[in-house]
């Protein structure tokens, strides 16, 4: 018989997997890994500002709402800081050297608050951002996820082609009278909104990972656009539930063996090459 | 003869890019159905002109008017072919798609699938730049050549009045050159279209091209190609070592690294 939590940790993985395993390639070619840095930052600083909230409230449900709102609108200045003029790095790095600024004072009003409050769930620990608790996912956890990635999946999906195009000819698009700046925004919310609904199941170190790898060993493996993104919706469903089951029976965290797994496939690919 | 339409008209254009000018005081005017060759050193604000004929670029002052519109109120008339190397090509899109592109933004938001109409028109501008069966090939994996006349179909499949061209012939061995060059002159003489192509390399295009513009963040010479491309002016624009001369009729304009040419004296 399968324990509740693994089977919560497996259905969540499945959504999870469908979102970045379609992300991916976009990450990769539209070249989006420095917006994931920036995210990371963006979803650490709204994780301890909804903690200080949370704490201070008596309503720790904050937290993920927080971290939600504060990525999505550090991506959308991104996303403007571009529209106007500055390059992607140039744009992530102001943002995200001054989130990770506010992070740092964030911190230090955290554990002053925290002093006066010595218990809260686990689940909500600071520390769960950073690593993921997968064996932790509640079924409130599983129905937010199951609802909010359904619309993110759906917008994906209408959007697929448009950001394809976007990535490969902004100017192109512009000019036949598509609204670049309108399905930029749009994508860079996709990929704020994706990464806060997850952080906590995946941890944000992991999420950089699964953004980034499985679309670029998809890319590795085939050319052709409708086998990247099945190859990187397999690869990311495959290396979610292998680590799901290692973890399983050798109590280390899934996040880190999935990590570790996407780095194997694809440091294995390269030296073949 | 009816009178032919002013394609595109400007009037005391003065074009600024992130604050400073790129291009000042440029008037012309453009009758339908005329092919404008647009020549300048690098940074002479070329592309700064075309993307803002193209409703790209907004930020100018004077007066700009496409088929008597504002540009961007235009766009149904007007193609964009932008500079090869600036597209993305890690985007694994196949020559057809990008050729739908071109069509698709013309209606609506959303563009899930490409409708079979677009899918068969795609298929029949790519047949037009001379590229029969190659709708499934990755965009990534053709010749520059190929790249290139896969764009110009992209720009024709929407069915334009106004095609503008950035550089295209530039990266292109001198057979590649030639095939864009036949293609160009297709669209002239089978389509009509009025066109505007910015080159470093006037050579192969003089025999298409019907006007000259010599800019330099300024226009310093426009009219007929033996009118504009004088000795004095080429000096203007490219600096003193610049010169035209003629030989056997023909007329060279060295211009230090590469060579503008013209045919028997010009139009």
């Amino acid at each position: 018989m399968i324990p509740d939590f693994l089977l919560r940790a497996l259905v969540a993985s499945v959504t999870i997997s469908t979102l970045l395993g379609l992300l991916s390639p976009l990450i990769n070619v539209k070249g989006l890994a420095f917006l994931t840095h920036a995210i990371f930052h963006a979803l650490l600083f709204g994780a301890v500002l909804g903690m200080i909230l949370g704490l201070l409230l008596n309503n720790l449900s904050l937290v993920m709402l927080t971290a939600a709102l504060v990525t999505v609108s550090i991506v959308v200045v991104i996303a403007e800081l571009e529209h106007l003029g500055f390059s992607p790095d140039s744009s992530v790095g102001i943002v995200a050297s001054f989130v990770a600024g506010l992070t740092v004072l964030g911190f230090g009003i955290l554990y002053k608050v925290m002093e006066g409050r010595p218990y809260y769930p686990l689940g909500e620990n600071i520390v769960s951002y950073l690593t993921g608790e997968l064996f932790l996912v509640s079924l409130r956890n599983l129905e937010t996820l199951s609802i909010a990635g359904f619309l993110i999946l759906l917008f994906l999906l209408v959007f697929y082609r448009d950001f394809l195009y976007v990535s490969f000819d902004p100017e192109g698009v512009e000019s036949y009278g598509g609204n670049t700046r309108a399905y930029l925004l749009v994508l860079y919310v996709i990929v704020g909104a994706t990464g806060s609904l997850i952080v906590q199941s995946v941890g944000l170190v992991t999420l950089q990972v699964i953004a980034i790898l499985p679309g670029a060993i998809a890319m590795m493996i085939t050319e052709n656009l409708r086998k990247v993104v099945l190859a990187s919706l397999g690869i990311t469903l495959t290396v979610q539930v292998v680590s799901i089951g290692v973890a399983y029976y050798t109590a280390i965290p899934p996040s880190g063996i999935a990590t570790v797994l996407l780095g194997v496939i694809y440091g294995f690919l390269l030296a073949r090459r | 003869m009816g009178v032919k339409m002013e394609a595109v008209k400007a009037e005391n254009l003065t074009v600024t890019y992130r604050g400073y000018v790129a291009l000042s005081d440029v008037t012309f005017s453009l009758e339908e159905g005329t092919t404008l060759l647009l020549l300048g050193p690098n940074g002479a604000g070329k592309t700064t002109l075309l993307k803002t004929i193209a409703g790209i670029h907004r930020e100018y002052a004077g007066r700009v008017l496409v088929f008597g519109k504002e540009p961007w109120r235009a766009r149904e008339n007007i193609s964009y072919v932008p500079q090869s190397h600036t597209l993305n090509e890690s985007v694994p899109l196949t020559a057809l798609e990008v050729v739908a592109m071109g069509a698709l933004y013309r209606s609506g938001f959303l563009h899930r699938k490409i409708p079979e109409e677009i899918e068969e028109k795609g298929t029949r501008a790519l047949e037009f730049v001379g590229l029969p069966g190659i709708q499934d090939k990755l965009f990534r994996n053709l010749s520059g050549g190929q790249k290139q006349r896969v764009l110009l179909a992209r720009a024709l499949i929407s069915e334009p009045k106004l095609l503008l061209l950035d550089e295209p012939l530039s990266a292109l061995d001198p057979s590649a050159r030639a095939e864009v060059t036949g293609v160009l002159r297709k669209i002239k003489e089978k389509r009509g279209l009025t066109m505007i192509i910015t080159t470093h390399d006037i050579n192969p295009l003089l025999e298409i091209g019907d006007r000259v513009m010599l800019i330099n963040r300024r226009m310093v010479a426009f009219g007929r190609p033996d009118e504009a491309l004088k000795d004095e002016i080429i000096k203007a624009v490219y600096g003193p070592m610049a010169r035209a001369i003629k030989v056997e009729d023909k007329l060279y304009c060295i211009t230090g690294d590469f060579h503008v040419f013209k045919r028997g004296g010009g139009r």
